[in-house]
């Protein structure tokens, strides 16, 4: 049975089959014997060629958050482009450039105005979150086309702060 | 002995200071914001108080709030931990007024110490050394750029009451002098209420060695060796551990010593820690007294087999120190690394949201001091930090392999924290080497991103994401309608139940 999966931008095919107490796992051109026992809702160990690993596995919607050996990947349902497209994100379409907040906080500064020339770098909005400021930077040169917020606003991590037209 | 203390903080402090007060006997009483009505402290306290909504000015740092809560509900005493209140004179003036003890030092000496320029006053008058710089605020910007160039670039801008590196930067010239005064001054007014800053000489790469005070109301004052702190992203320690590889036992004596004499010059009492710049030539410099206790004070427990937390209390208490120096000693070593809700992958951003999971690592040796839960949401309210991980064992080759093993060991699903990171600072072979400076992250650590890791792991990381996907919860998601069912799994791989073979 096969499942398709998205890491670090990255489409990885992946198949199972299952033959009694073990599944063999297909991946590129690699395949594993692996003995499961499902240990609970979240965790489960593999046996393969006697080695030992625990592998918990935490979801969230479309991703899960999968820990093997003090490693977590970060494992996404399906296609990038096809999940970006879904949710309507605007990273999806080329030629626009929307500048998204890293993570949920408050806007404290709006530095640049609508219309105006921003170079590479230059640092577009300021961000607060856990009492930490966060400069925004600018990803091209270009001109700022639209400003979605303003100082003392809330915002959600991956919301829209502003619009760049690229030079 | 008090009978009931109020835990004026939240997070892993406040749960680490409430379990002191249950061992001593003592109820606890947890205040919290309407962020906070799940936090762990909440849940571990006797009592517990709502004391405002979510922003730390409306509650935790609600003086009159928090004062009112602690005599409507019996609490002889406040414990405020670090940060918030921990070093506010005028808090611990208002406690003073209204017969509740402060657990910290008296309102005077926070006066003094709080002010990192009239502490560097007085401090010079005894004969301790200070880093060269200002000794009074900057007026303005003419006086600063005058200032600096008096003492020559680079410069360090430092809040006057500051602190936790908030505030603190860095300027290598005239040219970045402004913008890093604006968003220095920014940042010092938003976490202190004070926008003053002062300018000092930049140490370049030195070591951040502390000293672990304590000083009973009688004048008896101790200390408890050092902790070295020179690993710093943001100016904020990230991982902690004693003895310093640095120090000689004269030099140690030295230090130790000096430290006694700055909480003797200040009339200090209760838990304090003096912190000193150790330069390239083992020349050491006050640095500033950290009035409170430390995030880090567990290192400092766990080689001397001191709890920091009930002297606080005991002292507090008007109990009479009861440690001697002469029979003080350090026994193994100790580490500690901070685990906060950050990609370091991603310039050490903040990351909030709900913990999917989590397994905290044991072991012979190791502490976890936790303020978090599976299932709990991180607040985007206040300070990032999650836990302490903190190891002991006989040398400190062992304590790093037992904290790159605890580590390894350690499972946060749903956010980023900086876990993959530390693993990488403990095992680097300069921190092994014990070249530990302020500027070591800069060095080995700029635009860190986690390696590949084996192919094997991200195959069997595919295959259990694959199993998940034919787990029971997921099948009853489809069952809700809450998914299209496309096709049945079950019938291809065979139902997976826990603790059943496939």
């Amino acid at each position: 049975m096969d499942f398709e999966f998205t890491v670090d931008g990255v489409r990885q095919t992946i198949s199972l089959d299952r033959k009694d107490d073990c599944i063999s796992i297909r991946h590129g051109d690699k395949t594993l014997e692996a003995e499961v026992r499902v240990i609970s809702k979240q965790a489960v160990s593999l046996l393969v060629g006697g080695r030992s690993f625990l592998v918990i596995v935490a979801r969230d919607k479309d991703k899960k958050y999968v820990w093997l050996n003090g490693r977590t990947y970060l494992i996404q349902r399906g296609k990038e482009e096809q999940r970006l497209a879904e949710r309507g994100d605007d990273r999806a379409q080329k030629g626009k450039s929307v500048v998204t907040s890293p993570m949920p906080g408050k806007v404290v500064k709006v530095n640049v105005s609508e219309n105006e020339a921003v170079r590479k770098n230059q640092t577009l909005a300021v961000v607060e979150a856990m009492k930490m400021e966060n400069e925004i930077k600018s990803p091209l040169e270009g001109f700022v086309k639209k400003i979605y917020v303003s100082p003392g606003d809330l915002v959600d991590s991956e919301k829209p702060l502003l619009e760049l037209e690229p030079k | 002995m008090f009978k009931k203390i109020l835990v004026s903080n939240r997070g892993e402090i406040a749960c680490r200071i409430i379990r002191a007060c249950r061992e001593m006997g003592i109820a606890s009483l947890a205040v919290y914001s309407e962020a906070d009505r799940a936090g762990l402290h909440v849940q571990l306290a006797d009592e517990a108080v709502c004391i405002g909504p979510p922003p730390a000015v409306e509650s935790y740092l609600n003086m009159d709030r928090i004062i009112e809560t602690a005599r409507t509900s019996g609490a002889e005493a406040i414990h405020p931990g670090y940060g918030f209140l921990a070093e506010n004179p005028e808090f611990a003036r208002r406690c003073e007024r209204a017969g509740i003890v402060f657990i910290g030092p008296n309102s005077r000496a926070l006066d003094l110490v709080g002010d990192k320029i009239r502490a560097r006053q007085a401090m010079e008058k005894s004969g301790i050394p200070i880093i060269p710089g200002m000794k009074h605020v900057a007026a303005d910007f003419a006086e600063c750029a005058a200032e600096a160039r008096k003492i020559g670039y680079p410069v360090m801008i430092k809040a006057s009451a500051g602190g936790g590196g908030k505030g603190m930067r860095i300027v290598c010239s005239e040219e970045e002098l402004r913008p890093s005064l604006e968003s220095g001054q920014r940042e010092a007014k938003s976490a202190f209420g004070d926008e003053s800053v002062y300018l000092e000489k930049y140490i370049e790469d030195p070591r951040h060695v502390e000293f672990q005070v304590l000083a009973d109301n009688y004048g008896h004052i101790v200390h408890l060796f050092e902790r070295e702190c020179s690993i710093q992203r943001r100016h904020q320690k990230i991982v902690e551990e004693t003895p310093s590889q640095a120090l000689t036992p004269e030099l140690r004596r030295k230090m130790g010593e000096t430290a006694r004499k700055v909480l003797e010059v200040a009339e200090y009492n209760n838990a304090g820690t003096v912190e000193f710049l150790l330069d390239r030539n083992k020349k050491f410099y006050f640095l500033e007294v950290n009035a409170r206790l430390q995030v880090e004070h567990p290192v400092t427990e766990l080689t001397t087999g001191v709890d920091l937390v009930q002297q606080q209390i005991r002292i507090a208490a008007g109990e009479k120190l009861s440690l001697k120096q002469e029979n003080l000693a350090q026994r193994g070593h100790a580490i500690e690394c901070r685990i906060y809700a950050e990609d370091p992958s991603n310039n050490f951003l903040p990351s909030s949201g709900k913990i999917l999971f989590l397994r905290e690592p044991m072991g012979p040796g190791i502490r976890h001091d936790g303020g978090i839960y599976g299932g709990w949401e991180v607040p985007i309210y206040y300070d990032p930090i999650l836990a302490k991980l903190i190891v002991w064992a006989e040398t400190r080759e062992s304590a790093c392999a037992r904290m790159a093993a605890a580590l390894d060991d350690y499972v946060i699903l749903g956010i980023s924290t900086t876990i993959p990171f530390l693993k990488e600072v403990i095992s680097h072979p300069q921190f092994h080497k014990g070249e530990t400076t302020t500027g070591f992250i800069k060095s080995y650590f700029e635009n860190w991103r986690q390696n590949q890791g084996p192919a094997e792991g991200l195959t069997l990381a595919l295959a259990a994401a694959a199993l998940d996907e034919l787990s029971p919860s997921q099948k009853v998601e489809k069952a809700a309608g809450l998914e299209k069912e496309v096709y049945s799994p079950w019938q291809m791989l065979g139902r997976w139940r826990i603790g059943e073979k496939p």
